[in-house]
């Protein structure tokens, strides 16, 4: 390993195929994904760039020459760890989606499978390869049992659900996830993209949006509603330990969301009596976002402002979301963050939260390399150019 | 500034791109429907390689509800974030930032590009 990598990554998007989940599928289930059919896939909204970008091969000039470097692990840890100065990644699988089938056991059964195909063709290669328990939420004791089967893993290290929903998240009907999250210290984490799919509602509040510009710009809404729900339902007050990680949903509505929640809660605290703080107060205790795709204004002062009010430095985490389309370097992302918060929101709070230095005693460090135990204090320009590229 | 020889305009015909690295620079040249354009293989956003991206058409500004493809060939799109560049004036569709262009010379069907080292 690069002897620098020191940030933590935390969401990575690998290509796990359908069919290989399928060999960890009991039947009729295996039969099924083999005949073709893996369960809904998406409303089809076309990114004319793709949704993967395109230079996902490994470099002509190395030995992996046009490999995938997002489908196979040895690839990934050299060509994305490795290349941008990354102790850790944390893998969430596409596949999140099928999680929404209406079809409940098939959707419990591939959300198993999925986990399985992390252990097997991901975990054994690298300890530096993390990963969340798949769940299914509309299944929740299922999807609670799943994460007490993978806790002990150490490299299993929370739990994910799409953020498309049947229900907000708040609902307790969802409760015995987090009771099963809290108990076993893992944070609970949603993802983008399954808006609009399987049993979730209509993609945004007012409809169906009609092209992917307008749905991906709008997926935040979901968030605005589980941030709202998760803190008016009490759940913090209920788990009080339970951290709630917000990939991939942007970072500058929330400031404004909390100080009309807060003007809302100071008339109207008697319907969720259980919150003896304001809102904000529970958000920032609680939630955790992560920084890609992180905002580009015009005026980048404007993105600084915005940073200053809120605890960054406790409540942001570097996220890449490589291989997809609108993913962050670390450096481009380092830039945006003010130089005392830095190294925190690259890796010391994703460390922590994560519970880094207690999983990387109990998997074999034969792979680590000291400057994980002895973390750089330094900032370091960890973009690697691809060859001899500079900046004019 | 020094002429680099490139490749002739019969090994680069329309559509056709060819990327190299003169004077330490990694630069891209393209056969744009007969026109020959050099640009700096990073984008200006985040530092991509920009000229491995697709080059295509797109669709060009109208009217609300109309969808006009146009301009084949003449814009290149980042293979990270899709940003999309006028090759002829590297100038990005969507932002203020541009590509850095070189100056193309042909001498007896022979492609140079002028560079400072």
């Amino acid at each position: 390993m690069n002897d620098s990598a020191w940030i933590v990554d935390t969401d990575i998007h690998p290509y796990i195929d359908p069919q290989r989940v399928a060999d960890f599928l009991p039947q009729p289930w295996r039969r099924r994904v083999q005949s073709g059919n893996a369960g809904p896939g998406h409303l089809g909204y076309w990114n004319p760039n793709g949704v993967r970008r395109n230079d996902i091969f490994a470099p002509d000039d190395s030995p992996e020459k046009g490999k995938r470097v997002d489908a196979d692990a040895a690839t990934m840890v050299k060509h994305h760890l490795d290349r941008f100065a990354l102790s850790h990644g944390i893998l969430n699988a596409d596949l999140i989606n099928v999680g929404l089938s209406p079809e409940t056991d098939f959707a419990c059964a591939f959300m198993s499978g999925v986990n399985e195909a992390i252990v097997t063709d991901w975990f054994a290669v690298s300890p530096r390869i993390l990963a969340s328990i798949h769940v299914t939420p509309t299944d929740p004791q299922h999807a609670a049992a799943e994460i007490r089967r993978w806790a002990a893993h150490p490299q299993f290290v929370q739990v994910l659900m799409p953020s498309g929903s049947r229900t907000a998240y708040g609902s307790r009907l969802y409760h015995s996830i987090y009771a099963a999250a809290e108990e076993c210290g893992l944070p609970v984490a949603i993802h983008p993209g399954t808006e609009g799919l399987g049993v979730s509602g209509v993609p945004t509040a007012a409809g169906y949006p009609s092209n992917y510009l307008e749905w991906h710009t709008g997926l935040v809404g979901s968030y605005l509603a589980h941030l709202i729900s998760l803190i008016s339902e009490g759940v913090f007050v209920k788990f009080p330990k339970l951290k709630f990680v917000m990939i991939e949903g942007g970072v500058s509505w929330l400031v404004p969301v909390l100080w009309r929640f807060d003007k809302n809660w100071k008339a109207l605290r008697q319907l969720s009596p259980w919150l003896i703080h304001p809102p904000s107060h529970y958000a920032y205790e609680h939630i955790l976002l992560t920084t890609q795709p992180i905002e580009e204004p015009e005026n980048p002062q404007q993105l600084q402002t915005l940073l200053a009010m809120m605890p960054i430095e406790k409540m942001l985490m570097f996220s890449s979301d490589y291989p997809h389309w609108d993913g962050d370097t670390p450096d481009f992302v380092g830039r945006h963050i003010p130089a005392a918060h830095r190294q925190k929101v690259l890796r010391d709070t994703a460390w922590a939260l994560y519970r880094l230095d207690e999983r990387t005693k109990n998997i074999d460090t034969n792979h680590t390399a000291k400057s994980i135990q002895n973390p750089k204090s330094k900032i370091q320009n960890p973009y690697v150019p691809i060859s001899n590229h500079e900046l004019e | 500034m020094s002429l680099y020889q490139i490749t002739s305009l019969n090994e680069l015909p329309p559509g056709a791109r060819k990327l190299v690295t003169v004077a330490g620079k990694a630069i891209g040249v393209f056969n744009v429907n007969g026109q020959i354009v050099a640009v700096q293989n990073i984008c200006p956003h985040e530092l991509a390689p920009i000229c491995v991206g697709r080059v295509d058409g797109t669709t060009l500004e109208s009217q609300p509800g109309q969808m006009i493809w146009g301009r084949d060939g003449e814009i290149l799109a980042c293979p990270w974030h899709g940003w999309e560049f006028d090759l002829l004036t590297g100038q990005c569709l969507t932002d203020r930032r541009r590509l850095r262009q070189f100056e193309v010379k042909i001498v007896d069907e022979t492609i140079f590009i002028a560079v400072y080292s």
